[in-house]
């Protein structure tokens, strides 16, 4: 009834496996959908509008993707958790370095900023609100579509300039600071061999690790891109029998909240696999010297690792508030399911 | 055949952001900008722009924009003198007031101006049965409550509120505009509410703020429907004059409001000499009542304080009577006719009870003289006033779909009976809830305009909002029965075991349970508690549902209060 209705077949198609469909797991997995257009494609040839209908297709996605209280309404709903999350690890840490008083809003400013496994843009909008300079990336070309279109309708968000050459800044009068964003259709592999390794302040995974199909080289890749002292984050999900049923179970199977499919339980990842990881990870000096660094996470007491080198804070759905809760320090039942990790790279 | 439609892509998606960029610039020439757009510059309007130009994370990253069709600079420059006051005042609450202090506006409010409320007396029109409510019974958490509310001429608080904004350059006020259509800009797939002024402007929203009052066009655009009816009620409002209290007496700074089976009257203290009036009536009678000499609607109030409910209704019918014969009835007969009823009812003329008393003015005042408000000498020139009352809600306070990036505050969202003085206070804590709500997300880096963004402020606001709103709906309804006195009172007594669970939500409502440091100070309060005991006595005194009935309602109440003292 509130979608308009030019929108309602194309809607329907989406509920086909069939057709293309940006599943919220699909759009921040590592492999690219475009083919999947092709069903599409039929419409689009001989037409000689193809452009108009292909923006007019994408814009359609991309009011499914931003549909906050549709198919992806959990990923928006985990979106401010994870930001806040972001928000006072980095805080802490600034904190615990400086004796000059760290405002709340500005952690975040001038900060070069890698987004693995974009998606729509969700938590690089908000990284570029905040001030960082953000780099979206996502295997998925269709993904970079819908993301780009978006930021382009939200005047804060200074996408065209960055991925354009014409400047657009100051299009509309009233706007204010401006959140230099860049979507690009790669992958981090890719990137670290044009980029090279220590490029970013902060590198996010978000709900990525688990789509992976070598987590340990991946990681190794991400790790890599981290400037040292620079900080790394991602959220996944722990492998038990609790999440099992949750997310496997319940969500794809009972509920069908996400796609059955979705997710395959032996990719889960435990917070303990992913600390026992950077207590051996050590990040090469120079690329010239061919030595190492010392480990990631030196400190752990009781599988728990000092709080200036990683922290691990599980999240939670609370049905009744409709919105996800960050768990406070500590509660390590919490852990079992949705999670997010945060490590620092040692500053050498 | 992959690989072209890959490329396709890439490059159509570039072209085409280019190409928007170019449009954009395009039209920039007349499209501008604003994070956040107030329509509407009321209370509620005001209140939140003066929140928002209070917190730093906004002032750094927002544009902030309030549309008012009226002239506000009048607003600004409104003065009166101080023996003279503005028909429309409000009750503020202490958690109100306290919101406006944290927001820095409060210190502009002219407090010589504002009348604090002592004590509240409540009491039945038809079996009399009274309850008084004073600051000094409240405590809370230990500590007391020197007021149940203040009440402000809305002029006073909303000059303040201006003055305060004047100080921030995050926020832009623009006045003797009107909001003439709102468009949708649905570009890329995301709708962007475009508003188009009455002075050729036109701003691009991400997130329209709905401040505009009932009839709110905003409310239209978003598509939100509003739930309610209009009670066949008026509400007259006047500002009254009168002698000063009696030194042997409290001061003027107890609230009355008697429940006449047509509606509640009120009398609210603004100062010594000077209170205000709001008077729910049948609208035909308003229309009368309206239409008389001053001097007659003097005495029809103080009649309407203290005569026994059969010869109001008497009174009404004289008045009507005349009004509709085109002879509007005159102070004498009135009089006459005043009189004529209080000798009938052994009202002596030297009692408190009686209007045309000469004996209240100076010597010790006759007993029972605390029961009743002052005697009206006269009513200030040019405040007589009417609205029509009613009952609204809307379905949402946020926009959806087509309707995306649309907020309610305050009467947009919702309209309430005024007799426990709630609607502004309503507006207010909408204001402070969505003006934390905006801070929270842009503090996070979010869209302030998302649905997911605006959730936490639906949340915190509807039920609490429906809650109060509902429990001054029953009242009304339970007072407006015309019934005989013991049908009326049976009747009551199958309300009452509903009554206790909204009443009680109504306590937590003004004690604020969704906030530590809110006292519960507010006329609310005092009404339903009132209310609630004022059920109970009339159950008992009419011995139709006797002693067991009462008692649970006494108990229950008891119960309350405890709750309520417990709280923080
Ligand atoms: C008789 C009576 C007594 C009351 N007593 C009390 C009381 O004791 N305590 C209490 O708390 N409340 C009381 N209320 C309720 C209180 O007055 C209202 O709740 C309050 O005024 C609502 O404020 P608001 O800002 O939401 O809306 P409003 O005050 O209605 O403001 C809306 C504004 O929007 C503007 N506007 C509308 N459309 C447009 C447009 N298209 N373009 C530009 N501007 C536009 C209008 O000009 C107006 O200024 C009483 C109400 C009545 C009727």
């Amino acid at each position: 009834m509130m979608r308009p209705s030019s929108s309602r077949p194309l809607r329907h198609a989406l509920a086909q496996p069939s057709a293309l469909r940006p599943l919220p797991r699909t759009s921040r997995s590592l492999h690219s959908t475009c083919y999947r257009l092709n069903g599409h494609r039929a419409s689009l040839e001989g037409s000689s509008t193809v452009n108009a209908d292909e923006i007019a297709h994408f814009s359609r996605l991309s009011s499914l993707w931003w549909d906050e209280t549709g198919e992806f309404g959990m990923l928006h709903k985990m979106n401010p958790v994870r930001m806040q999350f972001i928000k006072e690890k980095l805080l802490e840490i600034r904190r615990e370095e400086t004796d000059d008083d760290v405002e709340e809003g500005t952690v975040l400013r001038g900060l070069d900023v890698l987004d693995v496994g974009c998606g729509g843009g969700l938590l690089s909008e908000s990284l570029a609100r905040m001030g960082a300079t953000t780099l979206g990336i996502d295997a998925s070309e269709s993904n970079i579509a819908i993301a780009s279109l978006h930021a382009s309708a939200d005047p804060s968000l200074d996408i065209t300039s960055a991925a354009l050459s014409a400047s657009s800044s100051h299009l509309y009068p009233g706007v204010k600071g401006k959140g230099r964003l860049v979507y690009e259709n790669t992958s981090v592999e890719n990137l670290l061999a044009r980029r090279g390794p220590a490029s970013f302040d902060v590198v996010c995974f978000m709900e990525v690790l688990e789509h992976v199909d070598n987590p340990r080289a991946f990681l190794d890749s991400c790790a890599q891109l981290v400037k040292p002292g620079g900080h790394l984050f991602l959220s996944t999900i722990a492998r038990n029998p609790l999440s099992y049923f949750l997310t496997i179970f319940t969500a794809e199977k009972l509920l069908r909240f996400v796609e059955p499919g979705t997710h395959t339980y032996s990719k889960y990842v435990n917070p303990s696999e992913i600390i026992s990881y950077f207590q051996t990870y050590r990040s090469p000096l120079s690329t010239a010297v061919r030595s190492a660094g010392t480990p990631w996470i030196g400190r752990v007491a009781n599988g728990v690792p000092a709080r200036v080198e990683a922290e691990t804070r599980g999240i939670i759905y609370v049905p009744w508030n409709g919105e996800w809760r960050l768990s406070p320090r500590g509660e390590g039942w919490s852990e079992w399911c949705n999670y997010l990790f945060w490590v620092r790279r040692p500053k050498e | 055949m992959l690989v072209t439609t890959q490329r396709l892509t890439a490059k159509t998606i570039r072209k085409h952001l280019s190409r928007s960029a170019a449009r954009q610039y395009a039209s920039s020439s007349n499209v501008e900008h604003s994070d956040v757009v107030i329509v509407g510059g009321g209370p509620a309007g005001l209140a939140l722009a003066g929140a928002l130009g209070s917190s730093k994370v906004v002032q750094e990253s927002m544009r902030v924009t309030l549309i008012e069709a009226g002239d506000l600079s009048k607003t600004k420059a409104w003065q009166l003198p101080p023996d003279a006051f503005s028909n429309r005042v409000s009750s503020i609450t202490n958690a109100s007031q306290q919101f406006l202090r944290n927001i820095g506006a409060w210190s502009y409010v002219d407090e010589t101006r504002t009348g604090p409320v002592e004590e509240m007396q409540v009491w039945d029109g038809v079996s009399g049965a009274r309850i008084t409510f004073s600051a000094a019974e409240m405590s809370l958490g230990g500590q007391t409550v020197s007021e149940l509310s203040r009440l402000t001429e809305n002029l006073n608080l909303q000059r303040a509120l201006l003055r305060k904004l004047e100080e921030s350059s995050s926020v832009e006020v623009v006045d003797k505009v009107k909001v003439e259509s709102i468009t949708t800009d649905d570009r890329e797939g995301s709708p962007w509410p475009l508003l188009h002024l009455s002075d050729g402007r036109v701003i691009r929203a991400r997130l329209l703020v709905g401040a505009d009052g009932f009839n709110s066009p905003v409310r239209t655009y978003a598509g939100i429907q509003s739930y309610g009816w209009a009670y066949d009620t008026h509400g007259i409002v006047a500002t009254l004059f009168h002698a000063p209290r009696s030194p042997f007496m409290t001061p003027n700074t107890v609230a009355y409001q008697r429940f006449l089976p047509t509606g509640p009257i009120a009398f609210l203290p603004i100062s010594e000499t000077a209170s205000t009036m709001v008077w729910s009536t049948k609208p035909h009678l308003a229309n009368a009542l309206k239409a008389v000499q001053p001097s007659v609607l003097v005495d029809m109030v103080n009649a309407a304080f203290r005569l026994p409910e059969v010869s109001m209704r008497y009174l009404h019918d004289r008045l009507i009577e005349a009004h509709n014969g085109g002879t509007p009835i005159t102070s004498e007969q009135l009089r006459e006719e005043i009189l004529f009823r209080e000798h009938s009812h052994s009202i002596d003329t030297h009692s408190a009870l009686s209007s045309l008393s000469a004996a209240a003015e100076a010597g010790i005042p006759p007993e029972g003289s605390e029961s009743y408000p002052p005697l009206v000498k006269s009513i200030q020139p040019g405040t007589v006033a009417s609205f029509p009352l009613r009952f609204s809600h809307a379905d949402s306070y946020v926009g959806e779909g087509k309707g995306s990036r649309t907020v309610l505050i305050g009467d947009a969202a919702h309209t309430v009976h005024p007799l426990a003085g709630q609607g502004l206070n309503l507006g207010l804590a909408d204001a402070e809830a969505l003006a934390k709500c905006i801070h929270d997300s842009a503090s996070r880096g979010g869209d302030i305009g998302s649905y997911t963004s605006l959730m936490p402020y639906s949340r915190a606001r509807y039920f609490e909002n429906h809650k109060m709103m509902s429990a001054v709906d029953k009242l009304h309804k339970l007072y407006s029965t015309t019934a005989m006195p013991i049908v009326w009172a049976r009747s009551v007594g199958l309300e009452v075991a509903n009554e206790l669970d909204t009443l009680k939500a109504a306590l937590m409502v003004s004690a604020g349970s969704h906030r530590l440091d809110r006292t519960p100070g507010s006329i609310g309060v005092g009404l339903a508690a009132s209310t609630l005991e004022n059920v109970a006595k009339s159950i008992s005194d009419a011995q139709v549902v006797g002693q067991v009935a009462s008692g649970v309602v006494q108990s229950g109440l008891q119960q309350l209060f405890r709750t309520l003292s417990s709280r923080r």
